[in-house]
């Protein structure tokens, strides 16, 4: 109970000081700060597979690439506006999870890990081979449109439009899933991750939960990857690399797993330590490393759940 | 065959079941009435459990069948058997660790209930059918006042009462125990029995356990497993006084 008013209120804090910001910050902070917003959503995703229901998917860098080719190609293809563009990378990220989630949510844990891995790996060269459709390596880029139809006063070109659209996507996509979470779903999650065989020896079908979880959090990395490419205006076979299936892991490990909104946390340290470090060191990921131990030793479940450790008692 | 014995809750006709050459459960019949409390005993490796994985559906039986309340339930999955009315515990107590005791029974009751619109969008209250349903059960098997603690915190005697908690909350009319003694202080161990004993009234129950003692005392039929066989059923005094048995049990030669 205590926990999730402290959750609450960091998620309201963080959702508010991101507000702010997007008016205050020169234009290279503000750039960071959308990155980290469009990464969020991606890793509150990413918390309800793995930190909701145990799934550890290394597969996730397919719905984040798929996602960013739904938004491309729909405005490079069908002219459509911004928002017709996230709809598109959305449907294209619900249909894949769910042909994905058919085919692995049934494996038990090291089986599922190695298949959406190997999946992975063949969207990856897929991506890279049809050149035609997705332009390889150097990827597709378009203009930004504007967010729809012939209203062309609001284009994502407009850095500020571009912070908003990322920081409204970012506040709809936090209070869905924590309604969800919220409601009898959340609590038969939280069954299935205590004791997936006891859920089903109460009369859960523990596939079809695990399934929807599934599908959950592939949506949301499709979202993100499909903000992601609208702000950086293309999109290429790079987005479907396995760093893209690691990142969420780190972010979600970093900040808390299972709090749903820790990753904010790990988004934010990941991005800034990349942003500032390595201008001066380019091995920073190795320092970043170091970072990550530090923090699993301190506290395993992450800086968010060490805080709430302590805020309990 | 299907409720060929309309006074049974479960028939189980013939079943049999291999694990590559061995044979853990061999061309096993067995009847549950209403109402009935019936021991299972035998010695390790018997297919006790075995036996309860194939009524359940956690296993498929290479051949038999399985009738709950008359209804062929054979190769059905676990989930929609409970939902039918036919609930288990396991030998290595199985809860939900890092829920509260509250919610451990709330997760089993709602699971009869859920409907796609509920699941997403209800809100949890504390109050309302399932709220009494979960206080309910709590005084039954007597941890009303432990009600907001984390499962793992309950003492070990006290999870293995959480669970049957847990199993009843699905309301059952079949209800399968294995050994809910087992590794019990024999204080809890005599307040589950008591527990058993009170359920035994409102519904069947199937207990498998290695006190005989205890099994003496509950049930009133026990049913011998050695080898994946029924080697004899009877009343109590009939199992006691059964050579098999006792070769079985004390190892006698002879006789």
């Amino acid at each position: 109970m205590e926990n999730k008013r402290l959750l609450s209120w960091f998620a309201t804090l963080s959702l508010a000081i991101f507000a702010v910001l997007g008016f205050t910050l020169p234009s290279g902070a503000r750039s960071l700060a959308i990155q980290i917003m469009v990464f969020s959503i991606f890793a509150m995703g990413y918390d309800i597979s793995l930190g909701f229901t145990n799934q550890c998917s290394l597969g996730h860098s397919i719905f984040f690439g798929v996602g960013a080719y739904g938004a491309i190609l729909s405005i490079a293809k069908m002219k459509t506006g911004a928002i017709g563009a996230v709809g598109s990378g959305l449907g294209a990220g619900f249909v894949v999870a769910l042909i994905l989630g058919l085919i692995c949510v049934r494996l038990s844990e090291a089986y599922f890990v190695i298949v959406t891995a190997i999946i992975s790996a063949v969207f990856h060269l897929l991506a890279m081979d049809m050149t035609w459709l997705t332009g390889g390596d150097d990827g597709i880029t378009v203009i930004p449109p504007a967010l729809f139809g012939k209203f062309t006063q609001l284009s994502l070109s407009n850095p500020l439009v571009n912070y908003y659209f990322v920081l409204l996507f970012l506040t709809v996509t936090y209070l869905i899933l924590v309604r969800m979470l919220r409601a009898p779903l959340g609590k038969v999650f939280a069954a299935i991750r205590g004791n997936d065989t006891r859920a089903l020896f109460l009369g859960y079908n523990v596939f079809r939960y695990k399934l929807i979880a599934f599908i959950i959090s592939g949506v949301c990395g499709a979202l993100s990857g499909a903000l992601y490419a609208l702000t950086l205006r293309y999109a290429s076979a790079d987005f479907f690399s396995f760093y893209w299936s690691i990142v969420p892991i780190v972010w979600c490990l970093i900040g808390g797993l299972g709090t749903l909104v820790g990753c904010f946390i790990g988004v934010a340290l990941m991005s800034i330590f990349q942003y500032y470090v390595s201008a001066w060191f380019t091995h920073y990921l190795l320092l970043f490393g170091v970072l990550i131990l530090v923090i699993l030793r301190v506290s395993i479940k992450g800086v968010l759940g060490y805080v709430l450790k302590r805020g309990s008692g | 065959m299907a409720g060929q014995y309309t006074d049974y809750v479960l028939e189980v006709h013939n079943i049999s079941k291999h694990f590559g050459g061995l044979t853990a459960v061999d061309n096993v019949s067995y009847f549950v009435g209403k109402n009935e409390i019936k021991g299972l005993i035998g010695p390790n490796g018997a297919g006790k459990t075995t036996l309860f994985n194939l009524i359940t559906g956690y296993l498929k039986p290479n051949s038999g069948k399985v009738y709950l309340n008359g209804v062929d339930i054979t190769g059905d999955p676990p989930d929609k058997i409970c939902r039918m009315g036919l609930s288990r515990t396991f030998q290595l107590t199985l809860i939900f660790p890092d829920m509260t005791v509250y919610d451990c029974i709330w997760v089993g009751l709602y699971s009869r209930r859920k409907r796609p619109w509920n699941l997403l969008f209800s809100r949890i209250e504390r109050k309302g059918e399932i709220a009494e349903k979960v206080e309910e059960i709590c005084h039954l098997v007597g941890l009303e006042s432990r009600m907001d603690e984390v499962a793992t915190d309950l003492s070990y005697g006290d999870q293995k009462i959480l669970e049957i908690a847990m199993a009843l909350s699905t309301d059952p009319v079949l209800l399968l125990l294995d050994e809910p003694t087992q590794g019990v202080s024999p204080k809890e161990a005599e307040n589950i029995v008591a527990l058993i004993e009170r359920l035994s009234q409102k519904m069947s129950i199937v207990l498998i356990e290695h006190d005989i003692d205890i099994v003496m005392r509950v049930c009133r039929t026990i049913t011998v497993l050695n080898f994946g066989k029924v080697v004899a059923e009877g009343s109590c005094e009939e199992i006691a006084s059964n050579s098999d048995v006792q070769k079985i049990y004390l190892g006698v030669e002879g006789t």
